[in-house]
């Protein structure tokens, strides 16, 4: 085994929703890798060591003694960890790495638009800039289908009341007429982009989550909003 | 990098490609959608003698970043599956068109393939 492959045990499994869990993977004695707030791990099971998926850090780099992801039932492995993962087992980790990684600048405003699970990096991007008391604006567009997909909504909310620069702000895909949620309904669209990022010079947009959803968010920004890739960074699943 | 796209099969708007040989069909998934992928860990594949319509999903890739379904791009009978796949998924990442085979089909109803893309159309759709 490589020696930066490290065996974590889950210290928690957090259900957020009846198909997403947290796993809170704890570091052995000792170890403080380096590594940067939206990157991602790499694990597997020790019993199937060929299988592996990964997932996006969904804790930031100043979370310190362990690595949070945040996973959806989907495939074997999301299937094993939503339905059977329980604190005490134990997983193999790869490191994180990646380079889906939040600009703090003072000036920035990161525009972050997610859809399903493709939120769990943001909640690291809002948790690190409000430790550190940034100035960096953020705010993320999240796409649900219903009021009963949003990931971390608790959490996000108190985010908003302790950090003057986030806001969170929730669109549903699916929702009946008569359901009675107040807020934005519809896909992401252009429209509302244009009306977040008002200083698109400042701006730098991330998107993540569904390949349809990336990539109509690439289309937006890059086509009707005519602006440059550099102000884009990707996160596809597929 | 642009994706392979071979002139002599045809495709699937799901990226499926396929082979035809008579009234024989090979199917496998594009080196385009291998890329979108990633890294594959898992492949489970439809059963022999299973009849599928066009269009209807009939096996799953797993890969390190995601899980998705596989189509039958054609209406036939499973009559074979490259059970080599199970052991070795990730030969679809080094080869999709000939070790990343997934199953064959016998064709029943022909003019299905009339419905598939041509390797130009294909190159459309994946902007390469």
């Amino acid at each position: 085994m490589p020696k930066n492959i490290v065996e974590m045990e889950i210290e928690a499994a957090i259900a957020e929703l009846p198909d997403t869990k947290t796993l809170r993977l704890k570091w052995p004695e000792n170890y403080d890798p380096s590594f940067k707030t939206g990157q991602f791990i790499t694990v597997y099971w020790p019993d199937t060591p060929k299988y592996k998926r990964a997932y996006s850090l969904s804790s930031c780099a100043l979370d310190k003694g362990y690595f949070e992801v945040t996973v959806k039932r989907d495939g074997k492995m999301g299937t094993r960890i939503v339905d059977w993962a329980a604190a005490g087992d134990k997983l193999f980790v790869i490191p994180p790495v990646g380079r889906f990684l939040p600009v703090y600048e003072d000036k920035k405003h990161l525009v972050c638009v997610a859809g399903g699970s493709g939120v769990t990096p943001f909640r690291g991007f809002a948790r690190e800039a409000t430790y550190r008391e940034l100035r960096t604006r953020i705010t993320i567009l999240y796409s649900v289908r219903t009021t009963n997909d949003i990931i971390f909504n608790q959490e996000f909310r108190e985010l908003e009341e302790k950090n003057p620069h986030f806001k969170f702000n929730v669109t549903c895909t699916r929702l009946a007429e008569e359901d009675p949620w107040s807020g934005r309904r519809g896909r992401i669209s252009a429209d509302w982009i244009k009306s977040i990022a008002t200083d698109m010079e400042n701006t730098v947009f991330y998107a993540c989550g569904p390949t349809a959803l990336v990539e109509g968010t690439e289309q937006l920004i890059s086509k009707e909003l005519g602006l440059p890739k550099e102000q884009l960074k990707l996160e596809k699943w597929g | 990098m642009s994706s392979l796209v071979p002139d002599h099969l045809k495709y699937a708007k799901t990226h499926e490609w396929v082979k035809v040989e008579g009234d024989t069909a090979t199917i496998g998934i594009t080196d385009h959608a291998q890329a979108e992928l990633t890294e594959l860990v898992f492949v489970e594949l439809p059963a022999i003698s299973r009849n599928l319509k066009a269009g209807e999903a009939c096996a799953v890739v797993e890969s390190v970043k995601t899980a998705s379904d596989i189509y039958s791009p054609i209406t036939g009978e499973v009559i074979e599956v490259n059970e080599a796949l199970v052991d070795n998924p990730g030969s679809v990442n080094t080869d999709a068109y000939s070790d990343g085979w997934f199953f064959k089909m016998r064709l029943s109803d022909p003019g299905n393939l009339d419905e598939l893309m041509s390797a130009e159309e294909y190159k459309v759709l994946i902007g390469s």
